[in-house]
């Protein structure tokens, strides 16, 4: 057997029916990658989610899809589920049974989740700050290392909130918040936040805001016979502009009105105290009604329960449809061998032995076989590396 | 050069039976194989070059019994005593021309391609008229020029004994009397046995010898 020959050969033959060939390595290379492409992918998204549901005890939120709450609270996704009061999650603090971190993701700017929280939040999930500082007052924000990778934010520059309608003239009007420090990468959803006091995202609701003090202003500015209000109100008109920035200067003119325990927050995290703690509070929400609190573990066990039966299926008809794509592509290096019996039967009379031409056979299947092994290896390699970027756009 | 004495091959399931008494050709001799379709011509060669083995008899080439031979010695024989040229061209359509002409350098366990074979594979071809069509592919080329190809490739290796299967069966008299030209020559040239089967009279008193291979069968001797 000429091996030189047999490569020679096969490189010929190869080369000159690419069309054929690139057919074949496509879709051999198809067979190996989706399936293994599918199970990789929602491994990653299996152990991401996994790995934050694992890390936070419970939930609480307004009644309503108990994985919506999961999502919102824990990946801030689903912004627009109903929200609960603050006071709710004050009640549990007072109530000793355990702590509780709020949490406000529903506006965004630059495309990022803005999510209002307290300090504690950046304790509870481990987050460091790479550069700057953290949140010491109104107006500020701290972003995530994939915010500040992709937006070249550093501490010193300002993210402005995405208003909600930009038609609406009554709706909530863009804050400009200054960036104060950018957060360690996590490998979590908190790479891509951006992290603001509680009060901030309440202000970006329009449920605060700033403006000059009354009495400082003329008679241009303020309502000419406001009907319906006490006499001792002073009632100020369009023509007031309201701050968009909290400055050292302006902080102090920022103030909500209403009471505080009423602003909402999308999700809280609560932290029992102890096991006794976790079963009285889940004793208490099971009976609240508009309420729930939710174990993230046990949602994202429901939820895989169901991906991975649907993951089974899906596997199972690729299989067989991978099976079709192997036997049609058997089907044709048989055929093909068959309308090239008059080469083989030339070249054993030119002198190539029987082993040459196994040979040759066996280069030519073994190159698409190969071939389409190492690009689907190439392929897992890509989604590999896109995984965490995949996971995030699954998540919405 | 070629020695055939009681031989006898059948093909299974086949009524057909080739038996010869005795049938030879000197070295350097060109013998035209003649005969109706059927005879045996073909099975003749086949059994000459070791792609058949006969049921008895004997088939010795250069001295070499090589209807003796296990297949492994019969295919190194085939690529270094015989230049093949068979009837329907067989170039590989996947092959240029070039690489068609040196395929049994590629084929055998030796040296390979080289700059010797190389110019002599330039050589058969500006010879052969087909010089300028190296670097084409045997679907870009008339039916002459195929032929010629094949025949070049037949020569390539300048090996001591060429067997061509009606070379010329497709071709017209023009190419033809080309074809058998240059096969007749470059065998002398080198030395070479030339047995070449064939069905077309005209070109019979080109050859040394003409050898009947239906007498043959009827016990004449060749």
């Amino acid at each position: 057997m000429n091996l030189g020959g047999v490569l020679f050969l096969g490189r010929r033959y190869l080369g000159r029916n690419r069309v054929k060939t690139s057919l074949l390595v496509a879709a051999f290379t198809l067979v190996w990658l989706l399936p293994a492409g599918i199970a990789l992918v929602v491994g990653k998204v299996e152990s991401q989610l996994r790995a934050r549901a694992e890390g936070t005890p419970l939930l609480l939120g307004q009644a309503g899809s108990p994985l919506e709450l999961v999502f919102n609270g824990l990946y801030f996704t689903k912004p627009a589920i109903a929200t609960l009061p603050y006071g709710e999650t004050e009640a549990i603090v007072e109530s000793g049974l355990g702590m509780v971190i709020p949490l406000y993701a529903r506006y965004t700017a630059a495309n990022h989740r803005i999510v209002g929280t307290t300090l504690d939040y950046f304790d509870f999930r481990h987050l460091t700050i790479r550069e700057g500082r953290g949140l010491i007052d109104l107006g500020e924000c701290v972003v995530g290392s994939e915010v500040a990778a992709t937006n070249g934010i550093a501490p010193g520059d300002a993210v402005i909130s995405t208003p909600e309608t930009l038609f609406d003239l009554a709706g909530v009007y863009p804050l400009k918040m200054r960036v104060v420090g950018v957060l360690a990468a996590s490998g979590t959803p908190d790479d891509g936040a951006i992290f603001v006091d509680l009060k901030t995202a309440w202000i970006i609701e329009g449920l605060g805001h700033g403006h000059e003090e009354a009495e400082k202003l003329g008679d241009g500015a303020k309502l000419v016979n406001p009907s319906g209000f006490g006499d001792d109100a002073v009632r100020l008109n369009a023509s007031v502009v309201q701050y968009n920035e909290v400055t050292e200067e302006n902080a102090d003119d920022f103030h909500f009105h209403g009471e505080i325990a009423d602003n909402p927050v999308s999700a809280a995290i609560v932290i029992p105290g102890d096991a006794k703690s976790q079963a009285l509070l889940k004793g208490r929400y099971a009976k609240a009604g508009g309420l729930q609190l939710v174990s993230p573990e046990a949602e994202m066990d429901e939820l895989f329960a169901t991906v991975f039966s649907v993951q089974d299926l899906v596997l199972r008809l690729l299989g067989a449809i991978g099976f079709a794509t192997l036997a049609i592509g058997a089907l044709v290096f048989l055929l093909s061998n068959r309308l090239r019996r008059e080469e083989f039967r030339h070249l054993r009379l030119l002198g190539a032995d029987p082993g040459t031409l196994r040979a040759l056979i066996a280069f030519e299947a073994g190159f698409v076989l190969v071939t389409s092994l190492v690009l689907a290896g190439l392929g897992l390699l890509v989604l590999q590396g896109i995984a965490p970027m995949l996971v995030r756009q699954l998540l919405g | 050069m070629i020695r055939c004495q009681q031989l006898r091959f059948a093909y299974a399931g086949d009524a057909f039976e080739l038996r010869i008494e005795a049938f030879a050709v000197a070295a350097g001799e060109a013998v035209a194989l003649v005969g109706p379709s059927g005879c045996g011509k073909t099975t003749l060669m086949n059994l000459i070059s070791a792609l058949l083995v006969p049921a008895s008899g004997s088939v010795v080439v250069d001295g070499v019994e090589v209807s003796r031979f296990p297949l492994a010695a019969r295919q190194q024989f085939r690529l270094g005593t015989i230049g093949l040229v068979p009837q329907s061209f067989e170039l590989l359509d996947y092959l240029t021309i070039r690489e068609n002409i040196l395929l049994p350098f590629r084929l055998g366990a030796g040296a390979g391609v080289d700059g010797r074979s190389r110019a002599r594979c330039e050589e058969l071809a500006d010879k052969a008229g087909i010089a300028t069509h190296l670097e084409r592919y045997p679907e870009q080329l008339s039916q002459g020029e195929r032929q010629r190809a094949a025949l070049c490739r037949g020569l390539v290796t300048a090996a001591p004994l060429i067997l061509a299967d009606e070379p010329t069966g497709n071709l017209d008299p023009e190419n033809q009397d080309r074809i058998v030209s240059l096969l007749l020559e470059e065998a002398r040239g080198i030395g070479a046995t030339v047995v070449m089967i064939t069905h077309d009279p005209v070109l019979l008193p080109r050859f040394d010898r003409v050898v009947d291979v239906l007498a043959l069968r009827k016990g004449g001797r060749g």
